[in-house]
C-alpha cells in the first residue's frame, strides 16, 4: 500500500483518512506478529545474558568479598548486621527463617504434590462399633486423604514464596557487594535510620505501593493464576478434589472439548461463537446508548434558563445510588409476562390477554428490552461524568462558530462531538470491554433466559447470557465444570486483549500522558 | 457542581426570544419525563413497602391498606444484622480502600521508577482476566483463614480492600492534573515525600478523595455474588443483598416479598441521602479523573 | 510429608475421641441447616432430645435457615464449612452423593428408615444398594388451585373446558411448562412416557430407561400445545399468581397459606384435569417427591453414629407430626400419613386424590432439568406435528449426548485382578483392606486423550495378574493374556485405549 507524508495526509477526506489509518493498522498486523516473535526472541536472549551476568557477579562478589559477605550466602543478613544496618539484618534473617521453616513443615509437601495433585483421594471406611443404641453397628466413615485443590493452591504459593525468596537472597547478597565497595572507599554505609528516611522521601513510592501490591500480587494475581491452572485439569463437580475424587492434569483436553467444532452447531464452540457475538453487539450498544444518550441528557440540564438542575440530576443520580440487586431485580419483574408494565398497557386497552408482550420470552424482545434497561442504568453516569467535560470545552469556540453562523447542528457535530470523542476515548474502550464483562446487569435481569435451545453446552446457556455470565452458570450448573469455565475465562481474556489492542491502534490520539501535567 | 451555565447554541434566525421559550419548555417536558420513567420502579418499591394486606406480589402497585408494618417486620427478622454487617464492610471497605487507592495512584503519578510502566502495563492486561473464577479460590483462602460464613465481614472486608489497587486509574488521572511545579517548589524548601503528599497534595484532592470514599462504600454496599459465595450457610454472616435475596426463592417470596420492598428502602436510603449530598464532588473527581488517564 | 498429615490426622482423631470419653455421656457440637418455617421448631424438638433420649447423648446445636434449594449446592462448595445435619430436596440427592457431602447410612439406621417409611421415599434416599438419607416429608407433589368463581365445578376435569373459562373470563391458567421440568413433565406421565435413571453406590448414574421420544411422547406433547399456544397460559407456579390475574395455578400445598389468603372462599383444590388428543383422554399426572434430611460425612464414628440418631429423631413420628400441625408439611413417615389429621388435611387430599396419576420421583441425573425443561418452548413454537417431533428428537439427542459424555461407567476402564496376601497387590496403605481379587473392580481415571491410569497407586507384588476392562464387561479387555507383574513395587497402572497396552509406572 502507499504511504502518505503527515502532508498528504491531512489533505485527505474524513472518510479516507479513516480507511487509511484502518488500512494502516491491517497491513501492520504481519509485522506487528514478527515484531511481536522477534521482541520475544530478543527477551530470551536478554534473558540468558540476564541470567549469566547475574551468575557471574554472584561468583566475582563471593571471591573479591569480604568474611561478612561470604557469610551472608549462607546467613543472609549477616553482612547487614556487621555493618550496623540491624534493620536490613533482621529482615533478611527474618525472611530466611520463615522460608526455610515453612518449607520444612509444609511447603516441601504441597510442592511435591503439585505435579500428581494428589495421590490418594477419600476413602469410605466401615467399622463394625459398639452402637449407643446397644448391640453391634456397622457405621461409615470417611478418611480423608490428599486435597488437590489446597495442593494446587498451597503450590502456587509456595512457587511465589520460592522466587520471593530468591529475590530476596540475591538483594542482600548485592546489598553487600554494594557495602563492601563503599567501605574501599571508605565512605560512611547508610544507617537504619537512613533507611528509614528514604522510605519516607526519596523511596516513597516503595512505601506508598508495597501494601497495594501485596494485596494485588495475593488477592488478584495468584488468583489468576489458579484460575489459568485449572483450565488444564478435570476439576469440576464430581471431581472436587477433596470430598471425592482428586482431580488430574489434563494438558489441553479441555480447549480441545471447547474449540472443537466437529459436532457442528450443537457444539461447544458453535455456542461460544453465539454467545461472544451477542455479547459484542450488546457491549456496543451498551456503551454507545449509553454515551450519546447521556450526552444528550447533560447537555439538556446544563442549557441555559433550563430550571431545578439540580433537581433533574438528584433524580437520574437516584439509579447509582440504590443498590443494582434491589432495582433490578425490581425491574425485571415489572415485565414479567403478568408484570406491572402488562398490567397497565392491558388496563390502558393497548393490548389484551391473548397479546402480552413476551419481553423475557422472546429472544430478540429480550436483547432489546435489556438494552434498554441498560440504559435506564448508564445514563447517570455518563450525565455525570458528560457534564464536567461538557463544561471544559472553551467557550470562546461556540462564540466564534456563532459568529461565522453555524448551526445548532453544526456547532454539535464541529465542535462538542470531536472534543467529547477526543477526550473520552479511553474512557468508550474501558467502558466497552467492561460492558463485555457487565455480570450484573444480565444476571440480575434475566440470569440468561430465554434458553437456547439448541445449544448442547453446559450451563444452559441462554439468548441474553454474556460470556461472563455463561462462564459463571457452567460453575453452578448440576455438573459444575469448572475447568470449562476456565477455558472460557481464558478466552474472554483473548477476546478483551485484542479488541483493546485494535480499538488502541485506531483512537485518534494516543496520549502521552505526560501532556496532562 | 457549579451552577455555571454551559453555552448551547442558539438559532439566530428566530426571533430569538420566542425560540428560546419554545425551546427552553419542551426541554423541560422532555426532563419531566424522563424523571417519571426514572423514577417509577423506585416510587413503586416504595409504595409496595407500605402495603399491609398482604405480603406477596400482586399485580397491581397502589396499596389498599397503608401502614409501617413492613417496616416493623423487618425488626424481627435477621435484617438489622444483615444492614450491621454490611454497614461494617462498606464502612471499613471505604476507609482501608481509599487510603490502598491513593497510596497506588500518588505514586504511579508523582514517582518516575524502573518499573513503573510494566507495572501499570501488567495491571492492566490483570484487568482483562474476568474476576469471577476467581472468587472460588478467594473463597478457599479466606475458609482457610477462618473468615468465612459466621466469620465473613473481615474476609469480605480483606477481599474488597486487598486487590483495590487496581483502581488506581481515575484517581492516578486526577492526580496528574495537579502541577508537578507546586511538588517541586516544596521539594526545594526541604519538605519530604510524605510531606508533601500530606501538606500540598491531599489539600487539593478533596474531590477525588470524596469520589474514592463514595465508590468505596458502594461497591459493597450491594455485593451479592461474592458475599453470597463467602457467608452461605450462616445469617449472622450476611449482608443484605444476600440476605434480602434469600426471600425472593420460592418458599419465602410470598411472605416477604413486602419486607423485601421495605429492606429495599432502607438499603437504598443511605446511599441517596450521601449522593444528594456529595454529587457535587462525585462529578469533580470522575471528571478529573477518569477522563485523563 | 504424607506420613506427617496422616500421623496429625489420627491425632487428632485421638484427641476427640478423648474428649468423648472424658465428659459424662457425650457432647457433641452439631450444625444443622432446615427451612426458615421450622427453625424454632427444630430448636426445640433438639432440646426435647437432649433432655429425653436414652442414649445419654447432649447436642449443642447451631440452627441456620438455609433453604432446601440452596443446601446443596452450599454443601457441595465446601463440605468442611457445611453442616453435620441439612435438608434438601431430593433432585439434589444424587449431586451429594456424587460430591461426598452425604454420609452413607449406618447398617441398623438404614434399616430404620427401611422400616418406617413408604417404599417411594426410600428409593428416593438410596443409590445403588445404600441409603444415604432420611426421608423428611412426602409432599412435594402438585395438584390444581382453581378460583370458584371463574371455573365452575364440573369443568375441572377437563382441561379444555378451564382453558375455555380462562380466555372468557381474560384469566390466566398459571402451569409452568417453560422454565420447569419437574411441571412439565405432567403432560408425559398422563401418557404413561416415563424417565427413569439408575445410580450406583457413588451416586453415577448407568443407566436411564426414557420414553418421552414416542408415539406416547407425541400425544403429550401436543396435548401441552394446546395449553401453551392458549393465550391463556402463563408459565408460572406461583401462588400469588391469584393476585396478578390467574384462575388456576398449578402448585404444591406450600402455596396452600397463601392461595386461600387471597381467595378465601373461592378457593378449590383439586387433582389435575384430563386432557383430551384424537379422542382419548388422559388424565396429568405428576411427579410425588420428598425432602430428604442428610448427615455429613464424619472422620469419628461416635460423632458419625450420634449425629445419625438425632436425624432418625427429627424425621421420625413424633417430629413429622409436630411439623405437619405447625407447618402442614406432609409426613413421609407411615404411621403420621396414617394419622387421622393427616388424612383430613384439604392439600394434601388433593396431593392423594392425584396419587393414583402420579410416579415416585427416584433418581435423576443434575442435566436432565435442564434438558427437558426447554420442551414447552419448543412445543409452544411448534406450527406442526414435525415441529413437535423436532421438540422430542432434541430432547432425546441431548439425553444420549449427555450418556455418552459422562457416563463413566460405560466407557470407562478399570482394573481387575489377583490379591496374592494381606500385603500383597491392591493393598492400600491406609486401612490395609484387600481391594481386589478377581471380584471387583479398581477405578482408572482418564488423565489424556487416550490414555487412563489407576485412581490410585498400590503395593504390588512380584507374580500378581490382572487385567484392564471396559464397562464391567469382558468385552473389551486388554491385554489378551493377563498381565504379569515381574517387578515388585509401588506403581500406578497405566493403560492406553488406543493401543490396548497396559503399562506400570513408578509412584514416588
Amino acid at each position: 500500500m502507499t504511504k502518505y507524508s503527515d502532508l498528504e495526509y491531512l489533505r485527505l477526506s474524513k472518510g479516507d483518512k479513516f480507511l487509511y489509518r484502518l488500512k494502516c493498522f491491517f497491513s501492520g498486523i504481519p509485522l506487528f506478529f514478527k515484531n511481536l516473535i522477534l521482541a520475544i526472541a530478543s527477551a530470551f536472549k536478554k534473558l540468558g545474558l540476564a541470567v549469566a551476568h547475574e551468575a557471574a557477579d554472584l561468583v566475582n562478589t563471593f571471591k573479591n568479598g569480604s568474611v561478612p559477605t561470604r557469610v551472608s550466602y549462607a546467613v543472609m543478613g549477616f553482612g547487614s548486621f556487621c555493618r550496623g544496618q540491624w534493620l536490613r539484618g533482621l529482615l533478611f534473617l527474618l525472611m530466611e527463617i520463615i522460608f526455610i521453616g515453612y518449607m520444612i513443615l509444609a511447603g516441601g509437601y504441597w510442592l511435591g504434590m503439585l505435579p500428581s495433585l494428589g495421590l490418594q483421594g477419600p476413602e469410605q471406611v466401615a467399622t463394625t462399633v459398639t452402637s449407643l443404641r446397644g448391640g453391634t453397628n456397622t457405621v461409615y466413615t470417611t478418611v480423608y486423604h490428599d486435597n488437590s485443590f489446597r495442593i494446587l493452591l498451597y503450590g502456587v504459593l509456595t512457587l511465589f514464596f520460592i522466587v520471593a525468596f530468591i529475590y530476596t537472597w540475591r538483594v542482600n547478597i548485592r546489598q553487600n557487594k554494594i557495602n563492601d565497595q563503599i567501605i574501599r572507599s571508605g565512605k560512611k554505609i547508610k544507617s537504619a535510620g537512613d533507611d528509614m528516611r528514604s522510605l519516607v522521601d526519596n523511596s516513597f513510592h516503595k512505601t506508598l505501593l508495597a501494601l497495594p501490591l501485596t494485596g494485588i500480587l495475593i488477592f488478584t494475581v495468584m488468583p489468576i493464576i489458579f484460575m489459568i491452572l485449572v483450565a488444564f485439569t478435570n476439576y469440576d463437580g464430581t471431581h472436587n478434589g477433596f470430598s471425592n475424587n482428586l482431580f488430574h492434569w489434563m494438558g489441553l483436553n479441555n480447549f480441545n472439548e471447547m474449540l472443537n467444532w466437529s459436532s457442528g452447531a450443537t457444539s461447544y464452540a458453535a455456542t461460544f461463537g453465539e454467545v461472544l457475538v451477542w455479547t459484542l453487539i450488546w457491549a456496543f450498544f451498551a456503551t454507545f446508548t449509553n454515551y450519546f444518550l447521556g450526552m444528550l441528557v447533560a447537555m439538556a440540564i446544563n442549557k441555559k434558563g433550563i430550571h431545578f438542575k439540580k433537581g433533574w440530576r438528584t433524580i437520574l443520580v437516584l439509579t447509582i445510588a440504590i443498590p443494582q440487586f434491589i432495582s433490578l431485580l425490581y425491574v425485571s419483574k415489572m415485565f414479567a409476562r403478568s408484570g406491572i408494565v402488562n398490567n397497565f398497557l392491558m388496563d390502558m386497552g393497548w393490548i389484551d390477554q391473548a397479546h402480552l408482550i413476551k419481553f423475557w420470552e422472546d429472544p430478540t424482545l429480550a436483547r432489546i428490552t435489556v438494552i434498554i434497561i441498560n440504559i435506564w442504568i448508564g445514563i447517570p453516569y455518563l450525565m455525570l461524568i458528560t457534564t464536567g467535560i461538557l463544561m471544559n470545552i472553551p467557550a470562546d469556540l461556540y462564540e466564534s462558530a456563532k459568529i461565522d453562523g453555524a448551526s445548532a447542528w453544526q456547532q454539535y457535530t464541529k465542535i462538542t462531538l470531536p472534543y467529547m470523542l477526543f477526550v473520552m476515548g479511553p474512557y468508550l474502550l474501558t467502558s466497552f470491554t467492561g460492558n463485555m464483562n457487565n455480570f450484573n446487569v444480565i444476571y440480575l435481569l434475566t440470569g440468561g433466559a430465554p434458553t437456547n435451545n439448541a445449544s448442547s453446552a453446559p450451563g444452559t446457556v441462554g439468548y441474553t447470557d454474556l460470556l461472563i455470565t455463561w462462564l459463571f452458570k457452567i460453575t453452578q450448573g448440576a455438573e459444575s465444570k469448572y475447568y470449562l469455565a476456565s477455558v472460557v475465562g481464558i478466552l474472554v481474556f483473548v477476546v478483551v486483549a485484542v479488541i483493546s489492542l485494535v480499538v488502541y491502534n485506531l483512537l485518534p490520539s494516543i496520549k502521552n500522558e505526560e501532556d496532562f501535567q | 457542581m457549579s451552577e455555571k451555565d454551559f453555552a448551547v447554541p442558539q438559532k439566530r434566525h428566530m426571533g430569538l426570544k420566542a425560540s428560546k421559550i419554545i425551546s427552553n419548555t419542551s426541554i423541560h417536558i422532555l426532563l419531566a419525563v424522563i424523571s417519571v420513567i426514572w423514577l417509577i420502579p423506585f416510587v413503586c418499591i416504595l409504595l409496595q413497602s407500605f402495603r399491609v394486606e398482604s405480603t406477596y406480589q400482586v399485580g397491581y402497585v397502589i396499596p389498599k391498606q397503608w401502614g409501617f408494618d413492613n417496616y416493623a417486620n423487618l425488626l424481627k427478622t435477621d435484617f438489622p444484622r444483615w444492614y450491621l454487617n454490611t454497614l461494617i464492610v462498606a464502612l471499613c471497605a471505604a476507609v482501608f480502600q481509599t487510603f490502598i487507592v491513593l497510596c497506588m495512584s500518588y505514586a504511579l503519578s508523582r514517582f518516575r521508577f524502573k518499573m513503573r510502566k510494566p507495572l501499570m502495563r501488567f495491571m492492566l492486561i490483570l484487568g482483562m482476566f474476568p474476576g469471577m473464577l476467581t472468587m472460588i479460590i478467594l473463597y478457599r483462602v479466606l475458609a482457610d483463614l477462618g473468615m468465612t460464613q459466621a466469620n465473613a465481614v473481615p474476609g469480605l472486608i480483606l477481599v474488597y480492600i486487598a486487590s483495590s489497587g487496581m483502581g488506581y486509574y481515575v484517581s492516578k488521572g486526577f492526580f496528574d492534573t495537579i502541577p508537578k511545579s507546586l511538588d517541586e517548589a516544596a521539594r526545594v524548601d526541604g519538605a519530604t515525600r510524605l510531606q508533601v503528599l500530606f501538606k500540598i497534595i491531599l489539600p487539593l484532592s478533596k474531590p477525588i478523595v470524596i469520589y474514592t470514599i463514595l465508590t468505596a462504600f458502594m461497591g459493597p454496599w450491594g455485593d451479592y455474588v461474592f458475599a453470597q459465595y463467602v457467608s452461605f450457610g450462616t445469617s449472622a454472616g450476611k449482608n443484605v443483598a444476600v440476605g434480602m435475596y434469600g426471600w425472593l426463592t420460592n418458599d419465602q417470596i410470598n411472605k416477604f416479598y413486602t419486607s423485601f420492598c421495605a429492606g429495599g428502602v432502607m438499603v437504598a436510603l443511605p446511599v441517596t441521602v450521601l449522593f444528594m449530598f456529595l454529587q457535587k464532588y462525585y462529578v469533580e473527581g470522575v471528571t478529573g479523573g477518569a477522563v485523563k488517564g | 510429608m504424607k506420613k506427617l498429615v496422616a500421623l496429625v490426622l489420627s491425632l487428632m482423631m485421638v484427641l476427640s475421641v478423648c474428649s468423648f470419653a472424658s465428659a459424662e455421656g457425650v457432647n457433641i457440637d452439631v450444625t444443622i441447616w432446615v427451612a426458615e418455617e421450622i427453625k424454632d421448631l427444630t430448636a426445640a424438638q433438639i432440646e426435647e432430645f437432649n433432655a429425653t433420649n436414652p442414649y445419654g447423648i447432649t447436642f449443642n446445636a447451631t440452627i441456620e435457615a438455609v433453604s432446601e434449594a440452596d443446601a446443596a449446592t452450599n454443601m457441595i462448595t465446601d463440605v468442611e464449612a457445611g453442616a453435620d445435619i441439612f435438608c434438601f430436596a431430593q433432585d439434589q440427592f444424587a449431586r451429594l452423593v456424587q460430591a461426598g457431602a452425604v454420609a452413607k447410612l449406618s447398617d441398623e439406621s438404614a434399616a430404620w428408615v427401611k422400616e418406617n417409611n413408604a417404599a417411594g421415599v426410600v428409593a428416593a434416599a438410596t443409590s445403588g444398594e445404600a441409603l444415604f438419607a432420611y426421608p423428611l416429608t412426602a409432599d412435594n407433589g402438585y395438584f390444581m388451585y382453581y378460583d370458584k368463581s371463574v371455573i365452575p365445578e364440573e369443568d375441572i376435569d377437563s382441561m379444555e373446558a378451564i382453558i375455555a373459562d380462562c380466555e372468557a373470563a381474560g384469566k390466566f391458567f398459571s402451569f409452568e411448562m417453560e422454565s420447569s421440568a419437574w411441571y412439565l413433565a405432567s403432560f408425559f406421565f398422563a401418557t404413561g412416557c416415563v424417565s427413569e435413571w439408575v445410580t450406583d453406590d457413588d451416586g453415577q448414574f448407568i443407566e436411564v430407561y426414557d420414553t418421552f421420544n414416542s408415539p406416547q411422547g407425541l400425544i403429550a406433547v401436543k396435548g401441552m400445545q394446546k395449553l401453551v399456544q392458549s393465550s391463556s397460559h402463563n408459565s408460572s407456579s406461583k401462588g400469588a399468581e391469584f393476585a396478578s390475574n390467574s384462575a388456576v395455578v398449578v402448585t404444591g400445598t406450600w402455596d396452600y397459606v397463601t392461595v386461600q389468603d387471597i381467595l378465601g372462599d373461592n378457593m378449590g383444590v383439586a387433582d389435575l384435569p384430563s386432557f383430551e388428543v384424537d379422542g382419548v383422554s388422559y388424565h396429568l399426572g405428576s411427579f410425588n417427591g420428598c425432602k430428604l434430611m442428610g448427615v455429613k460425612p464424619q472422620v469419628d464414628s461416635v460423632k458419625a453414629e450420634a449425629l445419625e440418631l438425632l436425624a432418625e429423631y427429627l424425621t421420625g413420628y413424633d417430629c413429622q407430626m409436630q411439623r405437619f400441625d405447625a407447618r402442614a408439611w406432609g409426613p413421609s413417615n407411615l404411621a403420621a400419613q396414617a394419622s387421622e389429621a393427616v388424612q383430613a388435611n384439604p392439600g394434601l387430599a388433593a396431593l392423594l386424590a392425584q396419587s393414583p396419576y402420579s410416579l415416585p420421583q427416584g433418581q435423576i441425573h443434575g442435566s436432565w432439568w435442564d434438558i427437558a425443561k426447554v420442551i414447552g418452548d419448543d412445543v409452544k413454537d411448534a406450527t406442526d406435528e414435525a415441529g413437535l417431533q423436532l421438540a422430542l428428537d432434541n430432547y432425546q439427542e441431548k439425553i444420549a449426548a449427555l450418556f455418552t459424555l459422562s457416563d463413566d461407567v460405560k466407557f470407562g476402564w478399570t482394573i481387575i485382578g489377583t490379591c496374592n496376601s494381606t500385603d500383597g497387590f491392591f493393598y492400600t496403605d491406609y486401612n490395609g483392606e484387600t481391594r481386589s481379587n478377581w471380584g471387583e473392580d479398581l477405578p482408572m481415571e482418564k488423565v489424556s486423550v487416550d490414555t487412563w491410569k489407576s485412581a490410585q497407586a498400590w503395593d504390588i507384588e512380584a507374580g500378581a495378574e490382572f487385567k484392564v476392562r471396559q464397562g464391567l464387561s469382558w468385552d473389551n479387555a486388554f491385554p489378551g493374556d493377563n498381565f504379569k507383574v515381574e517387578e515388585a513395587g509401588y506403581y500406578y497402572i497405566v493403560f492406553n485405549e488406543t493401543t490396548g497396552e497396559v503399562s506400570l509406572e513408578a509412584a514416588e
